[in-house]
């Protein structure tokens, strides 16, 4: 049974290639990297969101100061811990209003998969709580969030930057990036994981991934060491595949090196020290 | 020679005193005493100090009341990480009582996690505790629990039931004979002089030609500043619930014995006192 886990070097690779289209079309997309560790992808876009405001006596609405606590069970059927929560809400609407949101695209080693951080502020600079974050998603994708409490967006600390963000659960990326992942092999097309990945979960909490990417934006090359599956069964990238143009403006590397090749700690590879088989690249893993 | 077994009492009943001092610019009705308590190192902050709030309470007005949060030393402490780990980071060397500083505003929205209910540090322990079966079993444990069983992991540890937990828990520190350990290690390496929050990688217990990972051995490997050259005094202490333990010992042994509820080594490095 093939699964499709990421080692972090090919989600580094795919990085790259992502980011080459992305200065492409001007996508606002870059590569961080926080001294010594590893890096992410980061974009800031303005969106649309549902915040809430405060009403005077007047009528009319402000920017809401967090004011008040509330309860949120969203992903807990069983609401028996309300213990606690002071809930003394303010007349108060919801609204539409212009959103500063800021993605992170990080690399997960617990479940070798990418992760969605993100976070959401005002125009004014006042950070979204969970509950305006949740009614910023569109309808569409509400219910598939409630029904699994491990796709739920929870508060987080980004594990790099030590802040508090949103995050989309990972643990059931596998889930849906298989039969993708399963196809393209089946059919010799390329797919670069982190395009597919994230034009499923980008939607779900507005970023948008124009449909260029998935047509321009090539699989990272494999090397031999990293498929130890028999051939039959590893992706191979068809003859024809459009290659990373090598002449492309590019800060931050070259070509599609993982920039975490530059310096680290002693490993320089995020591979276990002294381990081996190492899980394939992309495609079947070893029993 | 200890059981192994008592390791494990010993670091679920870790106990710190605290006082708590209501921040200075709160604004309150008549003067607050400060609240003793003894906090477990196993538990989180927002779990275990209705008490402290009850106790400002009496002395403030309802409007004046917003989100609880608490500093040490003008750090805001973050409710998410254990109490133990948060005292071993920040109050290794100081006086007891651990001192901890009582906010209801100004909540620093960038830097902490919002706590609305215990809802949200359930979930927070049990994403917890499927990230570390995650790496130390690819999830098949903690996929073959029922939700029955998730719950009684935690319910022991909100009401502080170590039978209880443990009778759940110890399927999750099992592994095949023949593998010698857990897949990978669940650690994270907490630093202080660092804007990065910790350290965490993937790291085997057992390397492929048999030999046994030590602590020493995840150090050198993962943060090498901690461990000293031969010719260096030492300028780290590196401690697990308040202890330093000896570099020689085999993390496999530090992931089953000195793990905290949520399955995660949780290490910290700090600057050894200079006084």
């Amino acid at each position: 049974m093939s699964s499709c886990f990421l080692d972090e070097e090919t989600f580094c690779q795919c990085c790259q290639l992502l980011l080459q289209h992305s200065h492409s079309l001007c996508d606002g997309w870059s590569w961080e990297q926080v001294k010594g560790s590893e890096g992410y992808l980061r974009k800031t876009a303005l969106g649309t969101g549902r915040t809430r405001c405060i009403l005077d006596q007047q009528g009319n609405s402000s920017d809401q100061h967090q004011e008040r606590t509330f309860s949120l069970s969203f992903h807990n059927d069983e609401d028996d811990e309300d213990d606690g929560a002071v809930c003394c809400i303010q007349e108060e609407s919801s609204s539409s209003s212009v959103v500063q949101y800021e993605y992170h695209i990080l690399y997960s080693c617990s479940y070798q998969t990418p992760v969605l951080y993100f976070r959401a502020s005002t125009l004014e600079g006042r950070s979204l709580c969970l509950e305006e974050v949740w009614d910023s998603v569109h309808p569409n994708y509400r219910q598939r969030l409630q029904h699994r409490p491990w796709d739920t967006i929870t508060q987080q600390e980004h594990p790099l930057l030590g802040q508090s963000f949103f995050v989309l659960h990972p643990c059931r990326t596998e889930e849906f990036m298989m039969p993708v992942l399963k196809a393209a092999l089946e059919e010799h097309r390329q797919v670069n994981y982190i395009v597919t990945w994230l034009s499923v979960v980008g939607p779900v909490v507005g970023l948008d991934v124009p449909l260029s990417y998935c047509t321009q934006v090539p699989e990272p090359p494999h090397t031999p060491s990293s498929s130890p599956q028999p051939p039959s069964s590893s992706p191979q990238p068809p003859s024809s595949s459009p290659q990373p143009p090598s002449s492309s403006p590019q800060p931050p590397s070259s070509s599609p090196q993982p920039p975490s090749s530059s310096p680290q700690p002693p490993s320089s590879s995020p591979q276990p020290p002294s381990s081996s088989p190492q899980p394939p690249a992309l495609g079947t893993k070893p029993g | 020679m200890a059981d192994d077994k008592d390791v494990l009492r010993d670091v679920w009943f870790g106990r710190i005193p605290t006082c708590f001092t209501l921040y200075q610019d709160e604004i309150t009705e008549r003067e607050a005493e400060p609240f003793y308590l003894l906090l477990p190192r196993m538990s989180y902050l927002t779990l275990v100090t209705d008490k402290v709030k009850k106790h400002f309470l009496k002395v403030m007005k309802a409007e004046d009341i917003e989100e609880m949060w608490f500093d040490f030393e003008g750090t805001s402490l973050k409710w998410h990480y254990p109490i133990g780990l948060l005292f071993d980071l920040h109050a290794s060397n100081t006086a007891l009582p651990w001192s901890i500083t009582v906010h209801f505003k100004n909540f620093p929205e960038r830097d902490l996690l919002h706590c609305p209910s215990n809802s949200v540090i359930e979930a927070h322990f049990m994403s917890s505790i499927k990230e570390a079966d995650a790496l130390k079993h690819k999830s098949q444990v903690i996929n073959d629990m029922q939700k029955k069983d998730h719950k009684q992991l935690w319910m022991g540890l909100q009401n502080d039931k170590f039978d209880q937990f443990w009778a759940m828990n110890r399927k999750l520190m099992e592994y095949p004979t023949e593998e010698g350990g857990f897949r990978y290690i669940p650690f994270r390496i907490y630093l202080t002089m660092s804007d990065r929050p910790f350290i965490q990688k993937l790291f085997r217990p057992i390397s492929p030609d048999g030999h046994t990972h030590t602590l020493g051995d995840l150090l050198k490997e993962v943060y090498p500043v901690a461990i000293p050259n031969d010719d260096e005094s030492k300028r780290y202490q590196v401690v697990i619930h308040g202890i330093e333990p000896l570099l020689e010992t085999p993390l496999q042994w530090l992931s089953e014995h000195l793990s905290h509820p949520d399955n995660f080594l949780h290490i910290s490095v700090i600057p050894v006192p200079s006084d």
